[in-house]
């Protein structure tokens, strides 16, 4: 029953749902929002999984005194002062707000931020010329890089139009190629699970 | 009217997608001769990049992104994750997998802890290493870069859906001196993927990862069955496109009538 009554279930309710898209009686009931909504509830209780997991770990470094044990401290202290404080003061709390504004805003920034480097050390990386395809993803690259910013008219008054051109022509429909083919494949893996042909997320990998 | 207004010719396109890949199952089931799988260089360099991690020490990190346990990526992520599970369990190699997503890591944890078990190595399974980090973007990019950085990844495997976060583990990950293998859905992040990761499964290849790696002929039979709705579509694509360029007012035409169903 460990592997069936899961498979079960999937299956109805992906029958489920597909009543509710599909068959007019059934759609004009609205039941498919009724059932995200259950979706969301169960998402919620889960979010206490992830709490736990967190504490353990986290407190397992503290009580063993490992390297960095401090900031697994900060963490759990961060962790429950804030969820306490803001569940006696709610959201609209200034107080609360202020942390929120002042530190996590700024710290998300932050970790955002880190992307300029990285895109500039992974282009330094990727952008060579080792073969005709690299060569192709070069110059394209070059193109719109230039056609992005004002430098790129002063240079040739048409990059600007050339980079409006790739982005517009064979991006475009590099990337609906691409997903034309992603929304195909997910059905499929969609009809796998309900086939009971998927079965990884039950733990066994025959 | 018994079908919703606006979804016969979807359901239609989906009768005949299931209908394929149907045929194909059959053919397998009954031993018959289905095509294979072309080679797929991101997922033949999985066992690869175990042995790697292997023979250095140091572990092999998997992410399955911001994917959540209802998205398709999940599931592709899965496959390769119980594939990957069970070689480091027989070549008692570490691996941790960090998670965005509470009912992702619940499900990640009994997936890693069932290939140890399989491997007959239940005591080798440590529960730490599958970690929920966060469920706030950035918050889990951070926890993801630290481990990174502290144990040293010899092997980074992402197959999922994933957003800005993607850049910056692949980033992170190649400063470690880990060898990458990274698979999306997402378009907007497959570039930053193709230029920083060793390998790259394009869209739908993660969707082929449980057939490859299993080599199970029904498997591959419903990848064979996808395969050929695509062609399908793309015949239909090619339609539309000269009906749209030649005919005078392509919005008469049968076929927009049908598909916009009005």
């Amino acid at each position: 029953m460990r592997k069936e009554l899961p498979l079960a279930l999937t299956v109805l309710t992906g029958l489920w749902v597909m009543a509710c898209n599909y068959l007019q009686p059934v759609a004009k009931l609205d039941l498919f929002t009724k059932t995200e909504h259950w979706y969301v509830i169960s998402g919620t209780a889960a979010f206490l999984i992830g709490t736990i997991n967190l504490i353990m770990v986290h407190g397992k470094n503290i009580m063993r005194r490992k390297e960095g044990w401090y900031n697994s401290a900060i963490l759990l202290i961060v962790l429950f002062a804030y969820s306490i404080h803001g569940l006696i003061v709610t959201q609209n709390d200034p107080k609360w707000q202020w942390f929120w504004d002042n530190v996590w805003t700024p710290v998300n920034s932050t970790m955002f931020s880190l992307l300029c480097f990285y895109i500039a050390s992974a282009a330094y990386r990727a952008f060579r010329v080792r073969s005709k395809e690299a060569t192709v993803l070069l110059v394209a690259a070059v193109l719109v890089m230039l056609g992005n910013v004002p430098l790129g008219k002063l240079i040739w008054s048409q990059i600007p139009n050339i980079k409006n051109w790739i982005m517009a022509v064979p991006n475009s429909a590099g990337m609906r190629a691409i997903t034309l083919g992603v929304y195909v494949g997910a059905f499929a893996v969609s009809m796998r699970i309900m086939l009971g042909l998927e079965r990884a997320h039950l733990g066994s990998g025959s | 009217m018994i079908f919703a207004e606006g979804m016969i010719a979807d359901l239609l396109v989906m009768l005949v997608c299931v209908v394929l890949v149907f045929v194909f199952i059959y053919r397998a089931r009954g031993g018959m001769k289905v095509p294979a799988i072309r080679k797929i260089n991101g997922l033949e360099a999985i066992d690869e990049a175990i042995g790697r991690a292997t023979e250095m020490g140091r572990p092999v990190h998997m992410t399955s992104g911001l994917g959540a346990v209802s998205d398709a990526e999940t599931f592709a992520f899965w496959a390769v994750l119980g594939h990957v599970a069970k070689q480091c369990a027989r070549y008692d190699t570490r691996i941790i997998n960090t998670n965005y997503d509470e009912q992702v890591y619940a499900i990640n944890e009994e997936i890693i802890r069932q290939a140890y078990l399989e491997a007959g190595r239940p005591d080798a399974f440590n529960r730490d290493d599958v970690r929920f980090i966060s469920n706030w973007q950035f918050a889990y990019a951070a926890g993801t870069l630290g481990i990174f950085q502290r144990e040293k990844v010899a092997a980074n495997i992402m197959v999922g859906y994933f957003m800005a976060e993607a850049l910056v583990f692949a980033e992170a990950a190649y400063q470690a001196g880990a060898i990458q293998i990274a698979g999306t859905t997402a378009t907007a992040q497959l570039p930053f993927f193709i230029a920083a990761c060793d390998y790259c499964l394009i869209g739908e290849e993660i969707y082929a990862a449980s057939a490859y790696l299993s080599k199970d002929p029904i498997l591959v039979g419903s990848v064979v069955g996808q395969d050929w709705t695509r062609i399908g579509l793309f015949a239909l694509i090619i339609i539309g496109t000269v009906i749209a360029n030649f005919m005078a007012d392509p919005k008469k035409s049968p076929l927009y009538v049908f598909l916009k169903n009005k």
